[in-house]
């Protein structure tokens, strides 16, 4: 107990780490119901590492002296950002169209994806040798050493993100559950879809910098699967997708600092837990007509 | 009947329509004015859905024109009935949050902050298509028939001018089906619509319009019901329905 009130106190050594992770847990599932719901599932597992490979791009950068970030290790930051942010929204947009087009095979394109960002991400990183720490580290989302100024203003696009997740909630819904209708009704459906990818690109993009990718890639998919039996409208399901995510985050933590456990496995094992029990109660619990 | 009612609310003149380059319909002619009832009609794959989505500006006319209120096509105030299977089940949306996706086009982004909604025009929806009781279900849990009642009332929600509706009475029994018609018959009496209709097959619903457009080989032949019905191939097709 003394160990969970030490952690909600302000000088809490770690406490970036902390609600660096809870923020993402639970902004992430606000943006992966839509992923979920679109039957976009892998696109989870394919954008992060994109993400992570624009990381590694932007150290490649550094590498052949072409940082044009001012300011020191905050430069170095503030250029990985830029390249997760340049390579996840590209990609997403790349998909987005191709996937409009109908052409190929969705789930070969997303395979072919995921194996080329991967590859990329050792290859990029190769040619900076003395950044490969630095990139394990952003990779497994060590936040531990970021300004306070860069970590409350992450926290505020965080916030700005989740907030336009609700504000324009029903948008969203409409154009991807009945694209048509949006359109009958004198809805732009692409401006609706170019800014819900928009904000699925910057949360995955800042996420990962924050977590990593396999954290991320679990707060996209799994608490909007363990939410989504019990959900009786879009608000319901988002508010509580959010929620298990952001439960999930802060469990993981507390095991992972009190057990000195690696705090990205934790987390997803965690919210994998959440999601089993969801949806064995389910089984149990009588659906209500 | 004043001038304006008689003008076609969509014409469309010599025009072509189809996906990307290629037409799959060519030299169509249709006026649809209002109070009619169009079954737009043929076999599967024919072209009527084209016709459909060119009408509600979801793809492109390729040449002719499609005009309507005499103005170049722009926004037409369509009530859109899709068919049942296109709507992810996945979704978890009540009858009621399907409903009120037809007043979107009605609130702007202000009047949403400030908490405005259309509680009473879904809820007169639901009620004029025999689905309050359906109101907090989910749309997903409901039967075939059911959905249709609840998809019909998301598009009067839109409080449109024409109703258009793609083969409603697919995969339903026939009991429903009548319910289902009579239930349009009534709408389009008090609510004064204007109605096309979308459906492979024939049988009940041919009763109810009173102008049939047939899709085939590529063209169009439009006319009033009793006059295609009489026609030669038209008759031969329906008795062989029948």
């Amino acid at each position: 107990m003394s160990i969970l009130l030490d952690m909600l106190k302000p000088g809490f050594l770690l406490h970036h780490a902390l609600w660096g992770s809870v923020v993402v847990g639970f902004v992430c599932p606000l943006v992966g119901v839509y992923f979920v719901l679109r039957r976009l599932v892998f696109w989870g597992v394919a954008l992060p590492q994109v993400s992570a490979s624009g990381i590694a791009f932007a150290f490649m950068l550094q590498g052949l002296g072409l940082n044009f970030m001012s300011g020191g290790e905050a430069g170095e930051r503030h250029l990985a950002i830029l390249g997760a942010v340049v390579f996840t929204v590209a990609t997403i947009l790349v998909l987005a169209m191709l996937e409009r087009r109908g052409a190929g095979l969705s789930e070969g394109r997303i395979g072919a994806l995921y194996a080329l960002a991967w590859a990329t991400s050792i290859l990029f990183v190769a040619w900076n040798a003395a950044g490969e720490t630095e990139m394990l580290g952003l990779l497994k989302g060590e936040i531990v050493s970021i300004s306070e100024s860069d970590f409350h203003l992450m926290l505020d696009i965080f916030a700005a993100l989740a907030g336009c997740m609700f504000l324009f909630q029903r948008e969203f819904t409409l154009v991807s559950y009945d694209r048509d209708m949006a359109v009958t009704l004198g809805r732009n459906a692409l401006v609706w879809d170019l800014l819900l990818y928009l904000i699925i690109g910057l949360t995955v993009s800042l996420g990962v910098m924050t977590v990593g990718p396999l954290v991320i890639f679990g707060f996209l998919v799994i608490p909007p699967l363990a939410a989504l039996p019990w959900a009786r409208g879009m608000a319901s399901l988002s508010l509580l997708a959010s929620l298990l995510g952001g439960l999930s985050a802060f469990g993981g933590f507390y095991l992972s600092y009190t057990r000195d456990l690696p705090l990205g496995p934790v987390v997803v094992c965690i919210a994998c837990a959440v999601y089993a029990l969801s949806s064995a109660a389910r089984l149990l619990v009588p659906r209500s007509s | 009947m004043t001038k304006k009612d008689s003008e076609p609310l969509i014409r469309f003149k010599n025009a072509s329509l189809g996906y990307g380059k290629s037409p799959v319909l060519t030299k169509v002619d249709l006026e649809i004015r209002p109070g009619e009832f169009w079954g737009i009609l043929g076999y599967n794959g024919s072209g009527k859905t084209t016709i459909l989505k060119t009408m509600l500006g979801l793809i492109p006319c390729l040449r002719g024109e499609v005009r309507e209120h005499g103005r170049l096509f722009g926004r037409p105030s369509f009530g859109y009935v899709p068919q049942k299977e296109r709507l992810d089940p996945l979704y978890p949306l009540t009858a009621r949050a399907v409903t009120a996706m037809g007043t979107y086009r009605k609130l702007d982004l202000l009047q949403r902050l400030r908490g405005a909604g259309h509680g009473d025009l879904v809820k007169r929806c639901l009620a004029d298509c025999g689905a309050t009781s359906l109101a907090e279900r989910r749309l997903s849990d409901l039967s075939g028939g059911q959905k249709q009642r609840v998809l019909i009332a998301r598009a009067l929600a839109a409080e449109p001018e024409i109703l258009v509706l793609d083969e409603p009475l697919a995969g339903i029994d026939i009991t429903t089906q009548q319910a289902l018609l009579e239930l349009l018959k009534d709408l389009k009496e008090r609510h004064k619509l204007t109605i096309l209709m979308v459906s492979h097959r024939v049988s009940a619903e041919k009763g109810l319009f009173t102008h049939i457009a047939w899709v085939d080989e590529g063209r169009v032949t439009t006319g009033a019901s009793g006059d295609m019905l009489s026609s030669g191939r038209l008759s031969e097709v329906f008795r062989s329905e029948l």
